[in-house]
């Protein structure tokens, strides 16, 4: 599989800092996002403790695969996706342990939204209301389920999605790190194919950007930093009323085609792709 | 003003308005719906509004009431679902009630709790009961229907498919669900995908036809649906 990734942070047009945070891994496949939350600067915190805490368990459980899983797991997952949940549940324990100790950070928390893919395979652990989703054939498809208050209302059939979205507790998360010792992580597999787009993103880009727009933006822009910064733009045309942080991860075809040695940008896109983050 | 519409085999049997009062809905005839046939029970189910909502009630019955393809104890219903009741189902309209404006176009950054807060263990407790005593949709426990495709016509490896993941294809893909045989057939003809409401069947390479209709983008798949693509002719069911 051929992968090209990108990633844009954005403050926002209303707040004065960003608590967002995220890592593209790029040789590993490893894409990780987080929204931090908490008074004074713990927000940002949480979030990078969240995704560094991920990506060192990960870097690692490489290295050593005998390194302790942390939660629980199911049998049926792969390593990658174990190693996914475990790493979620250390980031969780890192940051609760952080705000029991300091007395100014109670009360601090993050969402994170993780994937890492192997072969055809997409892990995911998630907590939280970040989003990953799947562009297949110009469908838009929500992997993740938001750990917020009115989608859960949503789920029971309290709340229609047309109402959830008008809804004043948009803000209440059921689940994030941080906030108990442990916490419950979702993860689950999917099998990517070539041409899917997979994105992730905070509820900043969801919030202002409805998906259509968002799978119009992902099918339009081939590049995937331009796309991403394209919708960052978008959600701050908008009002921008939350920090916005996008990755967008292209899964391209399998080189091993007959021709594949000709086409132009084959072998050059293998070598020259590093780390890149922040927020 | 609400109404619920009785149908059987798509056609309309009786409609009766929703008022301050329940409408009872079983066999018998002193329900304010009654419904003909041996699958349904007596006094088998209600409708009324609570606290601005309307809201389905099973009483008990034999065989069940489904909204949506979901079995239900009690549901909150909305504008267009669907009661299903042994053979029959009943439309309900909603709209005459407070419409729900939705600007599709523009979302409102609208919250007024700013700060995102995470609920404590007891906190989320008491929204979640207070939330369950408004009407829930809960799904009987043991008896879950899995959906399921079958293969009335055309050239596939099974002659039936379970759908066990959100993101099912159909499509010569080696990763394909329901995967297609021959020369010049899609990666990708179409996609099946569960989301939180249901399953949607949306376009690969091709635009399936659903009930001889070809889809305008995803559409929610309702037991019993017909589904065309690549010469394969696939019935959508909820087995259990």
């Amino acid at each position: 599989m051929q992968i090209v990734s990108g990633g844009v942070t954005d403050v926002g047009r209303v707040r004065t800092n960003n608590e967002d945070y995220f890592r593209i891994v790029a040789p590993l496949h490893l894409f990780v996002l987080s929204d931090g939350m908490g008074g004074e600067a713990h927000g940002e915190v949480a979030s990078a403790l969240a995704v560094e805490t991920l990506v060192n368990h990960c870097l690692e459980a490489l290295d050593n695969p005998a390194v302790t899983l942390y939660g629980e797991q199911e049998a049926a997952w792969s390593e990658k996706t174990k190693r996914l949940s475990s790493a979620a549940h250390l980031a969780n324990k890192k940051i609760f342990d952080s705000a029991q100790e300091h007395a100014e950070q109670h009360g601090m928390g993050a969402t994170l939204t993780a994937t890492w893919i192997e072969g055809s395979r997409l892990s995911i652990a998630h907590v939280g209301d970040s989003r990953a989703y799947l562009l297949r054939s110009g469908t838009l498809q929500q992997l993740t389920s938001d750990h917020s208050l009115v989608a859960e209302q949503v789920r029971q059939g309290i709340l229609s999605a047309a109402e959830a979205e008008e809804s004043q507790m948009q803000s209440v998360l059921m689940r994030a790190l941080g906030s108990q010792a442990e916490v419950e992580v979702d993860a689950e597999e999917h099998m990517v194919m070539a041409r899917d787009i997979l994105l992730l993103c905070s509820d900043g880009l969801t919030r202002m950007v409805i998906e259509p727009e968002i799978a119009g933006t992902l099918q339009s822009e081939p590049d995937a930093t331009k796309a991403a910064q394209k919708l960052v733009d978008l959600a701050n045309d908008r009002g921008g009323s939350d920090n916005i942080t996008v990755i967008v991860v292209r899964i391209g075809a399998e080189s091993k085609g007959w021709f594949s040695w000709l086409r132009p940008g084959a072998r050059k896109h293998a070598a020259g792709n590093g780390t890149a983050g922040g927020r | 003003m609400a109404k619920l519409s009785l149908m059987f085999e798509n056609r309309l049997v009786k409609e009766v308005p929703i008022g301050s009062r329940p409408v009872g809905i079983g066999r018998s005839p002193d329900n304010d719906l009654p419904v003909d046939n041996l699958a349904v029970s007596n006094h088998h189910a209600r409708v009324f509004f609570e606290a601005g909502r309307l809201v389905v009630e099973d009483l008990d019955s034999l065989n069940g009431t489904f909204v949506n393809d979901l079995r239900v104890e009690r549901a909150t219903l909305h504008d267009g679902d669907s009661i299903w009741i042994g053979k029959h189902h009943i439309k309900v309209d909603a709209s005459g009630d407070v419409p729900i404006a939705v600007d599709s176009a523009r979302r409102k950054p609208a919250p007024t709790i700013n700060e995102t807060m995470v609920l404590d263990t007891k906190q989320r407790r008491d929204m979640l009961q207070q939330a369950a005593a408004m009407g829930e949709r809960s799904p009987f426990a043991g008896r879950l229907k899995m959906p399921t495709l079958l293969v009335l016509s055309g050239n596939s490896d099974q002659k039936e498919y379970v759908i066990t993941s959100k993101l099912a294809v159909i499509g010569k893909s080696n990763l394909a669900t329901v995967k297609l045989k021959g020369w010049f057939k899609p990666e990708v003809a179409a996609q099946i995908n569960r989301r939180d409401d249901g399953y949607y069947i949306g376009p690969g390479d091709k635009t399936p036809l659903v009930n001889s209709k070809p889809i305008q983008g995803p559409v929610r798949l309702n037991d019993g649906d017909v589904i065309e693509v690549c010469g394969l002719r696939l019935s959508f069911a909820f087995r259990e």
